[in-house]
């Protein structure tokens, strides 16, 4: 790149003039008239100069939109009417049997919600479970991606055996850990009372069936994030480390006061996805019943905020009130998000 | 063990791999009793304890998975599907992750909001709205109808932006710019090669994602028309009873062209490519 | 540096090469639209017509060669058959497809429990199959006949099978526990009244075999018992009245002397710990619908062999059955109506019931030699033809309403469940599952 620099000079310089008046001398360069300004010697360089500028700020300008267009032309196409259906129906009374006959029913969707005992219990489950299964996912992926950017024999096989969760399908994930966790004749009872303890009834009891679940939940996604966090270790540079070491910073020094503050765009990254991910958990709790639907247990010990709207969309099929729902969940987000904006802020002024 | 290179540089020691072989085994087991399960039959499988090592109908098991859910064609559509929305997603992912991590322009943060907005809208809840759309361009049945809706991802967008804020030095763009590179320059030389590491784990993870997806192509697609291998599995085990072993051995099926094509090119995506990390 | 540049730009050829190549190939489904070469469409073989069959779990017509047989008799119909495994998934589906008219199947099955929403809320976009050549109202019982007809006298479904209930019970467990094992004797025992079921229950308690139960679930229980009765949820006029209705309460009451009399094993049915205590003999009696007899066999395996018996239930009650329906939005309707007329009339339903133990909603079989003569090898030869018609005739015709489904559930999986599994008390299930059930069928 060296090579180049004399070339770069001009156009360094190009951003500096007002944009106004470059952009009116540049059409005035195109008008054949009258062109004063110019003396003799500089007509020819400088308007090439000019276009190329032009050329340059208009790309500067446009070039961003260019560059998001795909994402929101697609997301018009094919997300927008969703999202507004949705919107419309939750102020609706309209029923799967036929989603286009909606009858007016103004905010109602939305205040009972207040006074709907599942509605908290779900919401409650869903935060709990959250919390239990994000934090040890997190937590175990970082250090696992950790280990995993040492210089490793078979580091692909280690790379691909723990992202195999991933790539196991839910339903087939699903029933195996029933198995382990059944009541009379599962594993985890049976290693339990190896050593004397008499396991209980995981998907009956109230924590043990939300401990049930969140283990999925932390078995399926760890080795996912530990891939995204080791893709963003790959990119530190190597002589943050090296001056680290230089300065006699352990491993554990290392990792923590160089490694885990380079990754805190991807960290936030994966919280707040996390963060969604539990928030519209789903798959995991509905195929835990086995096959006894979207109740999430008797006593709905473990139904989760959208295994809620999907029992009321699709099982008692109000489909009003699955919107309703899935803008409440929508909006909880969003508060989330602010929130966590805020403390992201506040880290970042800290600094 | 000595510690004198950094980084990644440095060899794992025995407790890494303890560590490293303990997860191993904890994630591969599910998956190795699906085989188990799939080279069984449905009698074994009911009883107790269940068995937990091979038994002799995986072949059998397999072929019949193989015939009753039209694998050969589901493999063939699943393939086109997600090779083709995990292109898509990269490079659309890449470009938009690009101009928010690193670009300026009018709106950005309204925008930025608007992407990571639209991670938050709960799928189960789009799918009667996006299938009337579906209905209404005469797309059931057809392969678009799974491909167009997920072509673009919003998790795909924020996950390179995040990236790119970390990876990619400002300063790198600023060189190219006075180098009189333009956008387009720029991304090809510049942000491409940055964000090569993440684009490999996002091309990777949205493969796997659009290879599993299961509750929109089911209602999009039936098996008869162009089915995916997670609609053509789910009419599997139409014995009398929902034969569990056979299903299995469906369920083998459908991840283990996943799982070959991770060991295949698993040093291409995820290791090799992640040498060429700038230095910035 | 340059060489970075350069191995980039092979990769982004080798990328954006990846994308063409998507494109290619996403041109080539494009194409395909335009000549319909897919699901229910002419052309595939030249002049030949393909019918779509959309069902959920198994019909077995295609496992009874039916399709094949019907093929041969009509050499320009190709009949392809699609299988979701559980209506959980199937019915959604299909409530989405016949709302745009998308999607659809050209004869769709529809579930016992479905088929009164299916034909207060979708009648206008079925065909009426009473008008079907070929289809003969008298063929059906009056009950299978009018639960798919709706006010206006407009057929959507025709019958397929019915699921006249017996009781499944191992010999071995209950001359352990004392009594008789003679399917005769047994059914004597109970005849008439589930209260003398329970009874039953209470000896077999008394001297169980170590670590098995009489029966395996208070649902079961639950379900045995409603479905012996006429009125359930609704009353004959159409108001939901499952709150004060006595054959609700005497299920109900069934079901929770079962569960707080230690009566049952505590499972929950179709679940796979189910299936592992079938294997492994932990309860003596289920009640079972023929549909079920194959579940039994294959579930319990070699050690179940002649160790199961059929006797007949306290009361005949029906458990489970479909219908066919042909869609308004099909390609292929009339030829369609054909097919479901051909496989709903009551030659095919025997052969139905041969093969794949379905018992025939079509009464004009009972009498063929397939039926009244069968017996089933694996249960001691029991003579299930005779025991499942008896049962079928004295089935009383059902009150069904359109939401039966969701009230059954959360009764049984809300309500039973919490004092069958977690120990709660009956009222404390009895509030759960009302208040579930209020919630659920609030608009």
């Amino acid at each position: 790149m060296a090579g180049r620099t004399p070339r770069s000079a001009p156009s360094a310089a190009t951003p500096a003039p007002d944009p106004a008046a470059t952009g009116s001398s540049g059409r005035a360069g195109a008008d054949p008239g009258p062109g004063p300004a110019g003396g003799t010697g500089r007509t020819a360089a400088d308007r090439a100069r000019e276009r190329r500028s032009r050329r340059y700020r208009r790309d500067l300008r446009w070039s961003p939109y260019a560059f998001i267009a795909p994402f929101f032309l697609f997301f018009a196409a094919f997300g927008l009417f969703p999202l507004l259906y949705t919107g419309w129906a939750a102020l609706h009374r309209v029923e799967l049997t036929a989603p286009t006959d909606m009858e007016w029913a103004g905010l109602r969707n939305f205040t009972r919600l207040l006074g709907d005992d599942f509605f908290w219990n779900a919401l409650g489950n869903t935060f709990v479970i959250g919390v239990i299964s994000t934090v040890p996912q997190l937590l175990m992926a970082l250090g696992i991606a950790h280990l995993l950017n040492y210089r490793l024999r078979g580091s692909t096989f280690f790379r691909v055996a723990l992202l195999t969760p991933y790539a196991t399908s839910v339903a087939a994930a699903t029933l195996v850990f029933v198995l382990l966790f059944g009541r009379d004749y599962g594993l985890v009872n049976w290693l339990l009372s190896t050593v004397g303890i008499d396991g209980p009834d995981w998907e009956n009891g109230s924590w043990s069936a939300k401990l049930a679940v969140s283990t999925i939940v932390i078995w399926r996604w760890t080795g996912y994030n530990a891939l995204i966090y080791l893709a963003a270790m790959q990119a530190i540079p190597h002589d943050l480390y090296e001056s680290a070491a230089l300065d006699g910073a352990s491993r554990w020094q290392q990792f923590r006061y160089v490694t885990v503050p380079s990754l805190r765009p991807t960290i936030l990254f994966t919280c707040v996805v996390s963060t969604i991910g539990a928030m519209q958990l789903f798959g995991e709790p509905l195929l835990f019943s086995g096959s006894a639907g979207a109740t999430g247990g008797a006593d709905h010990q473990y139904q989760t905020l959208g295994l809620y709207l999907y029992e009321q969309g699709w099982v008692n099929l109000h489909l009003g009130r699955a919107s309703a729902i899935a803008w409440t969940m929508f909006l909880i987000l969003l508060v989330i998000a602010a929130v966590n904006a805020l403390i992201a802020r506040r880290l970042r002024s800290d600094d | 063990m000595t510690a004198r290179r950094a980084g990644r540089q440095l060899h794992g020691g025995k407790v890494t791999y303890a560590v490293l072989i303990l997860f191993t085994a904890g994630s591969l087991f599910p998956l190795l009793w699906t085989a188990v399960a799939a080279s069984r039959n449905n009698t074994r499988l009911a009883q107790t304890p269940p068995p937990f090592w091979f038994g002799g109908n995986l072949l059998k098991n397999l072929g019949t998975a193989w015939t009753d859910a039209n694998m050969g064609t589901a493999l063939l559509n699943t393939t086109v599907v997600a090779t083709t929305v995990a292109a898509g997603t990269v490079i659309f992912s890449t470009v938009a992750g690009f101009a928010f991590a690193k670009l300026r322009f009018r709106a950005k943060r309204l925008l930025l909001l608007l992407v990571i907005g639209t991670m938050m809208v709960p799928p189960q809840l789009g799918v009667v709205p996006l299938f009337m759309t579906i209905a209404e361009l005469e797309w059931t049945d057809h392969l678009q109808a799974v491909i167009l809706p997920t072509l673009v991802s919003a998790f795909g967008v924020f996950f390179m932006r995040q990236y790119l804020l970390q990876a990619l030095p400002t300063e790198l763009i600023e060189a190219a710019r006075t180098d009189g590179a333009n956008s387009w320059r720029v991304v090809w030389h510049i942000v491409f090669p940055a964000a090569r590491p993440a684009m490999a784990v996002l091309g990777l993870l949205t493969f796997v994602q659009a290879w599993n997806d299961f509750f929109w192509p089911i209602i999009a697609l039936t098996q008869n028309g162009s089915p995916t291998v997670q609609v053509a599995l789910t009419g599997l085990g139409r014995g009398f009873i929902p034969d569990q072993s056979v299903i299995m051995a469906g369920a083998l099926l459908g991840t283990l062209p996943l799982l070959v094509a991770f060991v295949l090119f698993g040093k291409q995506i995820v290791g090799g490519i992640m040498q060429g990390a700038v230095k910035g | 540096m340059r060489t970075t540049i350069r191995g980039t730009r092979h990769r982004a050829v080798a990328l954006l090469a990846a994308a063409a190549l998507g494109a290619v190939l996403l041109g080539g489904c494009a194409e395909d639209s335009e000549h319909p070469g897919a699901a229910g469409s002419p052309g595939a073989d030249a002049g030949k017509t393909t019918l779509t069959v959309g069902v959920f779990g198994v019909f077995g017509y295609k496992q009874a060669g039916l399709y094949d047989a019907y093929m041969k008799l009509h050499p320009d119909i190709r009949i392809k058959e699609t299988s979701i495994e559980r209506n959980e998934n199937y019915y959604p589906q299909l409530l989405t497809h016949l709302s745009t008219g998308s999607g659809l199947a050209d004869i769709q099955a529809v579930e016992v429990n479905n088929i009164a929403e299916v034909t207060a809320t979708q009648a206008g976009k079925l065909v009426d199959l009473s008008k079907a050549p070929g289809v003969r109202k008298d063929d059906f019982i009056p009950w299978k006949w009018a639960q798919a007809t709706d006010k206006n006298g407009k057929t959507v479904g025709l019958g397929t099978d019915i699921g006249p209930m017996a009781v499944c019970y191992r010999k071995d467990l209950f001359a352990k526990a004392g009594l008789p094992t003679d399917r005769d004797a047994v059914a004597a025992l109970w005849a008439g009244d589930w209260g003398k079921y329970l009874d039953v229950g209470e000896h077999y308690r008394a001297k169980a075999p170590a670590g098995t139960a009489f029966v395996d679930s208070a649902s079961g229980v639950y379900n045995a018992v409603i479905s012996s009765s006429a009125e359930r949820y609704y009353d004959r006029g159409g108001k939901l009245v499952y709150k004060d209705s006595p054959s609700v309460r005497q299920a109900w009451d069934a079901a929770m002397r079962a569960a707080t009399g230690k009566l049952t094993a505590r499972l929950q049915q179709f679940q796979k710990s189910w299936d592992q205590a079938f294997a492994n003999g932990r309860f003596a009696t289920v009640s079972c619908p023929p549909w079920m007899l194959g579940y039994i066999k294959e579930k319990s395996g070699d050690q179940g062999r002649d160790v199961w018996d059929v006797a007949a239930a306290p009361k005949p009650g029906n458990w489970g059955g479909s219908f066919l329906a042909v869609p308004e939005a099909g390609r292929h309707k009339s030829e369609a109506a054909k097919l479901a007329a051909w496989l709903t009339a009551p030659e095919q339903q025997a052969k139905l019931f041969t093969k794949q133990a379905s018992f025939p909603s079509a009464r004009a079989a009972y009498g063929l030699p397939a039926v009244a003569g069968a017996k089933h090898p694996y249960f001691g030869d029991a003579p299930i033809g005779k025991i499942f018609a008896a049962a079928a005739e004295g089935i009383p015709n059902q009150v069904l309403g359109p939401k039966d489904l969701t009230v059954n559930q959360n009764i049984t999986d809300v309500g039973v469940l919490q004092v069958d599994q977690q120990g709660k008390t009956p009222e404390q299930g009895w509030r759960a599952a009302v208040e579930s059930i209020d919630n659920a069928l609030d608009q």
